[in-house]
């Protein structure tokens, strides 16, 4: 066979290449870290709890990916920083880093959610943890309104202009301040035949409503869309079901200018008026327009809490796992130290087989490792990736063996090429145009399974796959464009080559006595 | 390296006179032969030894998985664990502690001396008293530990998850398994394919087996791990299969030796990498093991070192001592090499004469086919070597073993 042709083989092409490589690795290294970045830690790495969720039928994508959207907003809404809700296959996986309330959070997951249309009957203060002295007997038993703060359409008194008190209101009724000891109602314990003390949305403000018991639910919605109506403001058109049209006509005659609360999963994403610019009730017709100080964002979760208040399908919690801060940093610990002494030996064992070009294996490694670190950090800033997880880890310490073996490969291929009575020099191309020919296709096997394992496995796979590909395609890019300029840099050089003892054609056991 | 094997009866073999005699080779340690490329081994002639040894641990593992089946982790059956570190504590005040806290036939462990490591099955309690018994192992375990509950880590495990786990991942292994098919016998032939194919399925069932006879723990990182272990195996039979590939062509299509012994020189060839590799990716799996589990005590670790390190060397192994010789025994019964190996016969030369790495190389250089590049400074260039005629034919041959002179090139 004869060598093949290989692209820039003249010493300035190599040189250019392998100047690139190293600015590239080390300078992407450096960016990375100027820039603060680091890998994003999975959660058996960082602490936190992760659940896996299961619909319990069949559902179709669109379903599942409806339930993750809600999920997603629930998690939101328990004001998590870094939460993050997955598919993966027909499973959602939530992962919450952090375990404060981890455990808790599990439970307030799976509690099927509801949404409820209640009339308002009172608002009520903030809470304000009472003394001894005005402790409510029993919190959980809250009292009716006082008349003075009650929501009727009297007290009310709903202008038909928006110039009046508040929006529509002509009179500025304040919260009913008995309720300022009372807690609000847990999501768990919000029963559609109570009265409820709910807090209102995240970032509305700290004023809560008493809500009487909810005559309407969520499924009474058939769809719903956030919209700019002609003035250019946010609103949300719902298209009723033909059965909750009826339902939802006799419920706003009944409370016809009267405040109607929506509630989601124990929280009031919004309490419209009942039609306020109108003198008297009118049908809906089946669509109902919800418009008044929305923005796009408010606007669009108030759809979506519309649309699918309740999850279109019941989920089961598969496994539930938390892992605490101390453990996971113990693991994390363990898994670099593991990783650095493995690599330590193959480096000394390297050294002391091939003695200079060992060294090559040093400064490629030190090359792959500076791209792997960048990589890994920048790829932590997107949610492409999955988390460094301690699969992840295991994933890398694999491939050192998948990287060294490209350098032991050529090597060897060297030595049959001197053995045939070629010097180191001339030995160095050819050497190389085989060994690529077998690193391509041992490479190509190991990222046949990395994708397939990828794309089909579930569970910590995935993060396995993911860095055990990212490794060997990182183990390509070095061979071509950092061990082959060098070694055949390297091997140009006539004294490096016969260095006594530590030289290349020492490690490559050239003119040996036999 | 090892310097205690034997291989003087292998010395036989070596009938091809070079520069290296064999008096002088028997004062060469192995090691130092593995180096300098003078190992011959006759790896597709002992295959019968090879099979054995293999058939003798596949069989003791089927046995042991029929009589005492997998020891299944709480991934599949379901279940809850918890976990701490609890420096100092002993197996037994962590097992009284936690049945105090209400769970029967708990398994307590300790990694690496402090990581405390719990498990029961709890799914045939109803929800409440799950939640009720959890929250108190966690207290227990936090006492333990001299720390609070949210130190430790817990995980609750439904009956089927697990099984979802090892479907996904047998639904992986036959995509990987097609599709691996499909590259070999597209890029290199379809009996390298059967025979990468049925070296992986040896690994699969190795690693099975092993996992049943001791007993260890099967989790769903041992499924990841046993299919790292098979895309390596297979990585590390295609390294062969290449050289393999490469030497078919000059050495065992021309006639000039039978398929098997072509084989054999392959494996000679790209036995010093085959080590190397081997050592170098067991290394860090070692450190995994040894240092990761079991020194600082990280569960997940233990779960992957194990099934690395028994796949990584069942897999290193079946590439050398199962891949290569089914190889051979696979391709000897085609016409082609049926008729290399009757001719080579009736000359009086052994079939499966052995040739180390050095010798072919030097050989060729000296083929025609191969006589295009290089210079001829080396040492090589004025040897004279003598072949007996017991060893590569008669003079016939002579473009083959003669010394060929060769033109100095111009520089």
């Amino acid at each position: 066979m004869s060598p093949a042709p290989l692209g820039g083989r003249s010493r300035r092409g190599l040189i250019v290449s392998l100047l690139l490589v190293l600015v590239i690795a080390f300078g992407s290294l450096i960016a990375t870290l100027a820039a603060g970045w680091s890998p994003k830690l999975g959660l058996d790495l960082a602490g936190g709890t992760s659940l896996v969720l299961v619909p319990s039928h069949k559902v179709s994508n669109a379903e599942l990916d409806q339930t993750v959207a809600i999920l997603s907003n629930r998690v939101d809404g328990l004001g998590v920083s870094g939460a993050t809700v997955q598919t993966q296959g027909n499973q959602i996986v939530v992962s919450v880093p952090g375990v404060n309330n981890g455990r808790a959070l599990a439970a307030e997951l799976v509690t099927t959610a509801q949404l409820y249309f209640r009339p308002v009957e009172c608002f009520a203060n903030a809470y304000t943890t009472p003394t001894a002295k005005n402790a409510p007997a029993n919190p959980l038993n809250l009292p009716a309104c006082n008349s003075a703060y009650e929501l009727t359409a009297a007290n009310i008194n709903v202008q038909q202009a928006p110039n009046t008190v508040q929006g529509y209101t002509s009179n500025n009724i304040p919260p009913d301040p008995q309720y300022d000891v009372y807690p609000s109602t847990k999501p768990l314990n919000d029963n559609q035949h109570a009265e409820v003390l709910l807090p209102g949305a995240p970032g509305s403000g700290s004023e809560r409503y008493f809500l009487g018991p909810a005559e309407l639910t969520g499924t009474a919605v058939h769809s719903a869309v956030a919209e700019q109506d002609q003035t250019g403001q946010w609103v949300v058109n719902c298209t009723l079901t033909s059965s909750g049209s009826a339902a939802w006509d006799s419920l706003t005659k009944s409370l016809f200018h009267q405040y109607l609360g929506i509630d989601l999963d124990g929280v009031v994403v919004s309490a419209p008026i009942i039609q306020p610019t109108q003198t008297s009730w009118t049908s809906f017709q089946g669509q109902v327009q919800i418009s008044g100080s929305l923005t796009q964002a408010s606007a669009n979760t108030l759809a979506i809490a519309l649309n699918y208040g309740s999850l279109p399908v019941p989920l089961t919690i598969l496994t539930s796992e938390t892992v605490s801060p101390t453990l996971g940093h113990s693991a994390l610990v363990a898994g670099l130290a593991a990783g650095l002494a493995g690599l330590f030996l193959v480096l000394l064992y390297v050294i002391l087989y091939y003695r200079l070009l060992g060294l090559v294996v040093v400064l490629g490694l030190a090359v792959t490792a500076a791209f792997l670190w960048a990589l890994i950090s920048a790829l932590g800033q997107t949610s492409v990736a999955p988390s460094f997880d301690l699969a992840g880890i295991t994933g890398l310490i694999v491939s050192i063996g998948i990287t060294v073996d490209s350098y032991i490969v050529y090597f060897e291929r060297l030595k049959d090429e001197t053995r045939s009575g070629r010097t180191v020099r001339t030995s160095l191309d050819r050497g190389f145009a085989s060994a690529w020919r077998t690193v391509v296709a041992a490479d190509t096997v190991s990222l046949l399974a990395a994708v397939l394992l990828y794309f089909i496995a579930v569970g910590d796979v995935k993060g396995f796959a993911f860095f055990l590909g990212l490794s060997t395609i990182l183990d390509l890019f070095v061979t071509w464009f950092f061990t082959r300029p060098t070694v055949v840099l390297l091997g140009r050089n006539e004294s490096l080559t016969s260095m006594r003892g530590f030289g290349i054609a020492k490690g490559l056991a050239v003119g040996a006595p036999a | 390296m090892t310097d205690s094997m034997d291989f003087n009866e292998l010395e036989e073999e070596v009938t091809l006179e070079t520069e290296v005699t064999p008096e002088q080779r028997s004062h060469v340690n192995a090691g130092s032969r593995l180096y300098r490329g003078l190992t011959t081994f006759d790896f597709v002639g002992r295959r019968r030894t090879w099979f054995t040894i293999s058939a003798v641990i596949i069989i003791a593992g089927l046995v042991a998985l029929g009589f005492r089946g997998l020891n299944l982790g709480i991934d599949f059956k379901g279940g809850s664990s918890w976990q701490v570190l609890a420096p100092g504590v002993s197996q037994s005040e962590a097992v009284s502690a936690v049945t105090a806290a209400g769970l029967t036939q708990p398994t307590v462990e300790i990694l690496g001396g402090k990581t405390l490591l719990v498990e029961a099955d709890l799914n045939s309690l109803s929800k409440a008293d799950q939640a009720k018994i959890s929250a108190n192992v966690i207290a227990a375990l936090a006492k333990l530990g001299n720390t609070v509950p949210n130190n430790v880590s817990s995980s609750t495990v439904g009956p089927t998850w697990g099984g979802q786990v090892t479907e996904r991942a047998l639904l992986a292994l036959l995509a990987f398994f097609l599709a691996v098919i499909l590259y070999i016998s597209f890029r290199f032939e379809p009996k390298m394919a059967l025979a990468a194919f049925l070296a992986m399925v040896h690994d699969l069932l190795v690693t099975v087996g092993i996992y049943a006879i001791f007993g260890f723990q099967v989790t769903p990182d041992t499924v990841v791990a046993v299919l790292t272990i098979l895309g390596y195996s297979l990585y590390d039979t295609v390294v062969v299969f290449d050289r393999v590939r490469d030497n078919t062509k000059p050495f065992a299509a021309s006639g000039r030796m039978t398929y098997s012994a072509m084989v054999n020189l392959s494996m000679n060839q790209t036995l010093a990498r085959s080590i190397n590799t081997s050592l170098v990716a067991i290394l860090p799996v070692l450190s995994v093991l040894l240092v990761g589990a079991e020194l600082l005590g990280a569960v997940t670790l233990q779960s992957y070192g194990v099934a690395l390190t028994v796949g990584l060397l069942s897999g290193a192994y079946s590439s050398i001592f199962i891949a290569a010789p089914l190889l051979a025994m696979l391709k000897e019964r085609e016409h082609k090499y049926v008729a290399v190996r009757n001719r080579l016969t009736a000359k009086g030369q052994k079939a499966a004469v052995t040739m180390s790495p050095q010798e072919a190389a030097r050989m060729s250089l000296s083929a025609p086919a191969a006589n295009t590049g290089g210079s001829s400074r080396g040492p090589v260039a004025t040897a004279t070597r003598t072949v007996s005629t017991s060893t590569l034919g008669s003079q016939s041959q002579a473009p083959v073993i003669a010394p060929k002179p060769r033109k100095q090139k111009k520089r």
